[in-house]
């Protein structure tokens, strides 16, 4: 049974995702005064390169591919989606965050298997990337796995419902969602943390080679990484909720991303460790010792 | 066979190695199969065997006793496992060896001496056989690329000897005594000998494990190493310190001696300047290895980061911490064992280890590709490999407590694993193949073996992690711990389960969507490696349009000042050198008045002082 409503919120993610991200093209078109595509345009895009012929550079180059969409998709099947949870008790915010390793992995190793140098550094640069985005939001989390006793994220989502709007982490917990948000800018790769993709220096980086079917598959993968990693904000530090609750934090949180992302430029490689180890790890560090130490903000 | 026995007969099938090499160097090398399986199989009746006393030796008053435990045959068991497998290697590299007969013979005498360590009643016991595999294992590095490499190894294991050394004698002078458990029993009545006995003794498991500041001997020691020997030092012979490690605060009960002491977030102070340690080696591990060009040297260095997860893991004495890091030993000593075993099948093709040389490796040697890609992910602590369940078990001690700045350094290097490990695979097996590996054939079957079980056993544990934790349940009941709740596949923390078979389930699920969604489209036309997007440039030879040197250049940039132990360790070695020179030029000169001045210097002495004496 759990298996089935894990099925079904991949097809509902996937549509609900997609969706959002034709929005989101709509509405970096206007911050830039253009029209824009249609909000379907993401759906025209996957399904055209779907169709299309490519090309291949081996086994290892297939498989990455699959194993990086494999291993979205599983992750997004263990995040809350709404109140919905396929696995109960076993939406744990360390299975999530390694779970979701295992498509950059298979990403990354398709990418180095097709032997092309701009790949090789798109890769370099993502790991790179990781390191510095993932530890200032692993320590935040840390303290409220401490406080709470759960690292389930139904849990902390509903934690945080019980004293209304003001219950929610992005209030109680302020550095840290300051934190996890500069943090979802990184995870997302957008401007100003696309230093991996960077078309104009690296020509798209670890999608350098990616043509057809390859290429919408990576596309669909990215959908899917977007829909943990944002859906892993909204309910750690929005408080979760119904599923149409959910859904319109979800589209707000996007939609600030989406708006950061319009008007910024992008960090050289070593700017954006440089950034993340310096004023995000501090206010990590002081917001898990204020949990930890003294218990503010919270939810009891 | 009794205890006792098995380690005698093991001794004595070293000698008989010894023999066979001489006679035929391959049969020899199949003997240490042999022999190795031999202790392997008669080791497995001890699983549940706990509080059995064998008599090894008596003289006087003294006598150096074996009993069996079940944290003893955990550690022993990983490590005749780890010299079995890769001692499949032997037969290959034994016409490289520059003194096959000495290797093999040393090769069965170590693994068999650290049973003595692990099943050990006494100190005196532990201390002997502690140094028969330390000595062992100094002859054997040398056969390798590096005389030097022993000498570190030897300087830097002697510090922890000599330490251990002394707290041992002490002890004894205290307490009249060398057993192990009535010298616990007598630490708990004085806490302030047993801070002392903590911080001496542990400082030869930190040796050994290549924690921070005594980790510099292993990548020159692992680096240098025959390729044989590589993988059981790493995966084997460094799990000593972590026993060590055990020793002194689970069986000698630190949590119940210091539990008076200041606490630093809930543990002793004691405790937690060892987890400081350990956090230290595993950023320092993580930094380190993601420099490396060598690919021995990088998974050395992963050990040292791997070691300070096993040190705070059993330092943190608790529930889920501890069995964490217990079975983090047992996932590392094959993971890295796989690596090492995995880069030695390359050099044995390709003779080299240094990344930037090679490329490609994947269309030539598939199956050494599969293990390493195993044991990497396991090393990355991704599921669903055993390397994900220690982390997630230590994670989850590390939470409960709230240790924060550990905490810190573990996230660290947890992510910074999958800069280092992917290095390798990108550069070794993947990218551009050069001609000159053009004709690199994948190693013998026999060599396969060892990495197909490696990764088997590691993927076993990992969708059945309560096989081995149900086992370590056992470990901290004996050890007045805790024990971790397991049922079936489900593993309780106190921040909630996690179901291994459930997430290899859905991880399959997943993956079979997007195999469906691949295989359902129109099939892709295969082109060659060299066939890339080059910018318009035109590139024809696959070595320089290979990425591989300087692979993290921007990341390295930001530490290359960093300060280093290494230099304090030259600075002094430079003194000592300067000191020595000093005294030989003073007394040894080759001048012969020099000679002459000291005899005159010694005669007056003597005449002055002669009717004193």
């Amino acid at each position: 049974m759990s298996y089935l409503i894990a099925l079904m919120i991949v097809f509902i993610g996937f549509l609900w995702q997609v969706s959002i991200d034709g929005i989101q093209r709509k509405v970096t078109a206007k911050v830039h005064r253009r029209v824009g595509p249609p909000w379907y345009q993401t759906f025209m895009d996957i399904f055209k390169a779907l169709s299309k012929s490519s090309i291949t550079h081996g086994f290892i180059y297939d498989f990455g591919v699959m194993m990086a969409l494999g291993g979205t998709i599983a992750t997004f099947m263990f995040l809350p989606f709404g109140n919905i949870v396929a696995f109960n008790g076993l939406d744990n915010f360390f299975v999530v965050v390694y779970l979701l390793a295992i498509g950059s992995l298979g990403m990354a190793m398709s990418a180095s298997g097709s032997g092309n140098a701009w790949a090789g550094i798109g890769i370099m640069r993502a790991l790179t990337q990781m390191v510095a985005y993932e530890v200032p939001f692993m320590i935040v989390v840390f303290g409220m796995i401490h406080v709470y006793g759960t690292s389930s994220l139904s849990e902390l989502a509903h934690v945080q419902q019980m004293n209304g709007i003001l219950g929610w982490h992005i209030f109680t917990m302020p550095l840290g969602a300051i934190v996890a948000f500069i943090s979802l800018l990184g995870m997302l790769n957008k401007v100003p943390f696309d230093t991996p993709i960077a078309p104009t220096e690296i020509a798209s980086g670890p999608m350098v080679e990616y043509g057809g079917k390859h290429f919408g598959m990576l596309m669909l993968q990215h959908e899917f990484a977007t829909l943990v990693e944002v859906g892993l904000f909204v309910n750690l530090f929005l408080g979760g909720g119904n599923l149409i609750e959910y859904l319109i934090k979800y589209f707000f949180v996007y939609t600030l991303v989406t708006l950061i992302y319009a008007v910024s430029a992008r960090f050289r490689i070593e700017n954006v460790v440089t950034f993340f180890y310096g004023v995000p790890i501090v206010l990590s560090l002081v917001q898990a010792a204020i949990v930890i130490f003294t218990g503010l903000g919270v939810n009891v | 066979m009794a205890l006792n026995s098995l380690l005698i007969t093991g001794l004595l099938l070293s000698v008989l190695t010894f023999f066979l090499t001489k006679i035929n160097k391959k049969l020899g090398s199949y003997f240490t199969i042999f022999s190795t399986l031999f202790v392997l199989v008669f080791l497995f009746g001890y699983m549940n065997d706990v509080g059995t006393v064998f008599n090894l030796w008596s003289f006087g008053g003294f006598s150096l006793q074996l009993v069996s435990s079940n944290y003893g045959w955990f550690f022993s068991i990983i490590m005749v496992l780890t010299y079995f497998l890769v001692s499949f290697f032997n037969p290959y590299w034994v016409e490289k060896m520059v003194n096959p007969a000495s290797y093999n013979m040393l090769y069965v005498f170590s693994v068999v001496s650290t049973l003595g360590v692990f099943f050990a009643k006494d100190f005196l016991t532990l201390f002997i056989f502690w140094e028969m595999v330390v000595w062992s294992s100094l002859f054997i590095i040398p056969l390798g690329k590096s005389r030097k490499a022993s000498v570190v190894y030897y300087a830097i294991s002697t510090i922890g000897s000599f330490s251990m050394f002394f707290a041992i004698m002490y002890l004894y002078s205290l307490f009249q005594t060398f057993d192990i458990k009535s010298i616990s029993q007598n630490l708990i009545s004085s806490p302030n000998t047993a801070v002392m006995a903590y911080f001496v003794i542990i400082i030869a498991g930190l040796a050994k494990l290549g924690i921070f500041p005594f980790h510099t001997w292993l990548p020159i020691a692992h680096g240098n190493a025959p390729h044989t020997f590589s993988p059981v030092l790493s995966g084997g012979l460094v799990k000593m310190g972590a026993f060590i490690a055990l020793l002194v605060s689970a069986i000698i009960p630190t949590s119940q001696i210091f539990s008076n002491h200041i606490h630093i977030i809930g543990v002793p102070y004691e405790n937690y300047i060892i987890m400081v340690l350990g956090a230290i080696s595993i950023i320092v591990g993580t930094l380190m290895a993601i420099k490396q060009e060598d690919a021995k040297r990088l998974i050395a260095y992963s050990t040292v980061a791997n070691g300070g997860y096993i040190l705070i893991g059993i330092s943190l004495l608790d529930q889920v911490g501890f069995a964490g890091g217990m079975m983090h030993i047992f996932n590392h000593a094959m993971a890295s064992a796989a690596m090492f075993l995995t880069i030695g099948a390359v050099a044995y093709r390709t003779g080299t280890t240094n990344m930037s040389e090679l490329g490609g490796m994947i269309k030539k040697m598939p199956v050494t590709f599969a293990a390493y890609l195993i044991a990497i992910i396991s090393i990355a602590g991704i599921p669903p490999t055993s390397g994900f369940a220690s982390k997630w078990l230590i994670f989850q001690g590390l939470a409960s407590e709230g240790l924060m700045f550990i905490a810190f350094a573990t996230f660290f290097g947890s992510i910074g694993s999958f800069m280092y490990v992917f290095r390798p695979l990108a550069t070794v097996f993947l990218g551009q193949l050069s001609p000159k590996h053009n004709d690199v054939k994948e190693v013998p079957f026999m060599m396969q073996i060892p990495m197909l079980v490696m990764s088997l056993l590691t993927i076993y544990f990992g969708v059945f992690p309560s096989q081995m934790l149900g086992f370590i349940s056992k470990i901290q009941a004996s050890l007045n711990i805790v024990p971790i709740s397991v049922e079936g596949s489900k593993i309780y923390s106190f921040s909630g389960m996690w179901d291994s078979l459930v997430i290899t389930a859905v991880f399959v699920i997943g993956f079979i969507i997007a195999a469906l969604i691949f295989y359902t489209h129109k099939k892709a036309q295969p082109v060659d490696q060299m066939n890339t997007y080059t910018a318009g440039e035109f590139i024809y030879d696959p070595e320089s349009y290979h990425y591989a040197k300087n692979y993290y250049a921007p990341f390295e940039r930001l530490y290359k000042n960093h300060p280093s132990v290494e230099k304090f360790y030259d600075a002094i070695a430079l003194r000592v050198n300067e000191f020595g020179r000093l005294v030989r030029s003073w007394f040894f000169s080759s001048n012969a008045s020099v000679g002459v001045f000291w005899i005159s210097v010694i005669i007056t002495i003597a005449f002055f002082w002669g009717d004193k004496i």
